[in-house]
């Protein structure tokens, strides 16, 4: 029998393997991320909803299904946990808001009911800025998040309760939403591997609403090759999404490659000055890594990006203030304040205020299109710095979302603007030993061509298996 | 509220910043704003005005608008 600390070490990978050949069982499984739930949660408040009863008992029914033969695939009776964003059948469903702290769905959103077709075990909801408005994973009803690397600094958000779980080694696996830099920016800060398909790829029927022409799903674990075992089952069409695209069967996992030998690796160097020097470091040593795994590093121009952050943020703004229409005149008091105040400020923004940055937005569309013509995948740093202190507020990540500039954060924000695949990986520790995020963001549908980059930078490297000291 | 007058004195003499951001306000539909968040808000909108100017002057000669959702039917 396996120690429960050392269940919690293994990757999805293994610990899929392992249950299949039932060497492992479900409900040790799910017993072990519980019980360090329960006992990390004070510390890290990553969870509004624990499963425990329903989880459990779920596990005992996979392990049956599996002893009689019925394996469903890599997820069944793996212990994962997902954001609050999605609606689940019975259990409690708040977005972070305390508007819906007592909302329980009658249905299931369309993740989770893949997840529980492909046998995996829910065994508790996330926390995060309300409805997916912030970036720190501090707006939220139920407190902030803390980051298991240092508890005193945010873990990012919005998706911050799931990378921090992750991080933590609560589950293997862990599911987001991003709509600006929530899956990538948190899995940055946590020191783990966040990836945001393209835009249609994962059905969003069922969660809530940021801004409808920037929301994806996303998902976290601690390597690209977990990431593709998570992908694979959730990824599809879906017609109650009108953004969800035709695909073939996902297959992520089984076309994940690591030769990624000619690759082209663009580099956009103007944008990397304001960004702090260890953060700048660990991504040129990055770029030493995917060099000698045969990639052709290209250097970038694309002056455009220059208005990218402050086109996402007026889009995000006019959308979220447009599904939140009714909530903000009746509800605008049960609003964090920092989010009601934003959500009025895009009440004000007019129609043809909203096209006229959609214009905008287009010109640096057909920027990329051109670019993806030369390069394969941009490279960046995640975060233009480490973690932000708790004590440091919302201003504490440096963003500019204002002006056009070369702010890093421009860098941060295009891919979900742009509905581009994206992924946040490892990639080093500062002297405090805080993680170092690296970016790699692909053409559209290019997924499997970054997921390929991370792989093949994961199989060079062991930033991925670092781990916070919490206990 | 604005009544004919005032329409007629913005006529004359243009709009000013303050009218402007009135204007912005009365789109929030009667919520009750405390100062502080009113004074927030209000700083929040005149930056809003000069991002979009800046846009705008960006997005000059682009013919079309940005749409994420994919042509239906497509595999990929």
């Amino acid at each position: 029998m396996m120690a429960a600390a050392d269940i919690l070490e293994l990757s999805l990978t293994d610990l899929s393997r392992f249950i299949a050949a039932r060497e492992l069982s479900s409900l040790e499984t799910v017993n072990a991320a519980l019980t360090r739930l329960e006992l990390l949660d004070d510390k890290l408040n990553a969870f509004i909803t624990v499963l425990q009863e329903q989880a459990l008992a779920e596990a005992k029914k996979a392990d049956e299904e599996i002893a009689r033969g019925s394996y469903r695939g890599p997820l069944h009776g793996v212990p994962v946990s997902i954001k609050d964003m999605f609606a689940t059948k019975g259990v409690l469903t708040t977005g972070g808001s305390k508007i819906l702290k007592e909302w329980i769905p009658e249905t299931d959103s369309a993740l989770v009911e893949r997840l529980r077709a492909a046998g995996a075990i829910i065994i508790g909801k996330t926390n995060l800025d309300e409805f997916g408005h912030g970036g720190t994973s501090t707006l939220s009803h139920f407190g902030p998040v803390h980051n298991p690397w240092d508890v005193e600094r945010i873990a990012g958000g919005s998706s911050g309760g799931s990378a921090a779980a992750v991080a933590a080694g609560i589950g293997p696996l862990s599911y987001g939403t991003e709509t600006g830099s929530s899956v990538r920016r948190p899995a940055s800060y946590c020191g783990i591997t966040g990836f945001k398909p393209t835009f249609g790829i994962i059905s969003r029927h069922g969660s809530f609403r940021g801004a409808w022409s920037q929301d994806h799903v996303g998902l976290f674990a601690r390597s690209s090759k977990d990431i593709t075992l998570g992908l694979d089952p959730v990824a599809g069409f879906d017609a109650r999404d009108p953004a969800s695209v035709h695909q073939e069967k996902p297959a992520y996992a089984a076309w994940l490659d690591a030769n990624v030998k000619g690759l082209r690796v663009g580099v956009l160097r103007r944008f990397l000055e304001g960004v702090n020097p260890e953060v700048k470091r660990a991504f040129d040593a990055a770029l030493k890594v995917l060099a000698s795994a045969g990639c052709e590093i290209v250097e970038l121009e694309i002056p455009e990006l220059r208005y990218a952050a402050m086109t996402s943020m007026m889009t995000s703004s006019a959308e979220s203030a447009g599904v939140n229409r009714r909530w903000f005149r009746e509800h605008y008091h049960d609003f964090v304040p920092h989010v009601a105040r934003g959500l009025a400020v895009g009440m004000t923004i007019t129609a043809s205020e909203y096209l006229t940055v959609q214009r905008a937005r287009h010109r640096i569309r057909e920027a990329l299109r051109a670019v993806y013509e030369k390069v394969d995948i941009i490279a960046s740093p995640t975060t233009a710095r480490v973690a932000p202190l708790l004590s440091e507020g919302l201003k504490g990540s440096g963003d500019d979302t204002r002006h056009a500039s070369t702010n890093h954060s421009n860098l941060l924000r295009f891919p979900s603007m742009l509905g581009l695949p994206g992924c946040s990986l490892p990639c080093g520790l500062n002297p405090e030993g805080l993680p170092i995020g690296l970016q790699l963001v692909g053409a559209w549908f290019a997924d499997q061509t970054v997921l390929n980059a991370a792989f093949a930078y994961q199989s060079a490297t062991g930033w991925h298996k670092r781990r916070p000291v919490l206990d | 509220m604005y009544n004919f007058k005032t329409v007629l004195a913005l006529k004359e003499n243009g709009m000013k910043e303050n009218d402007k951001v009135a204007h912005r306000l009365a789109l929030l539909e009667g919520v009750s704003l405390s100062t502080a968040d009113l004074e927030s808000i209000a700083s929040e909108i005149e930056d809003l005005e000069r991002v979009v100017t800046e846009l705008e002057e960006f997005g000059q000669g682009i013919p079309w608008i940005s749409l994420q959702v994919q042509p239906p039917g497509k595999k990929f």
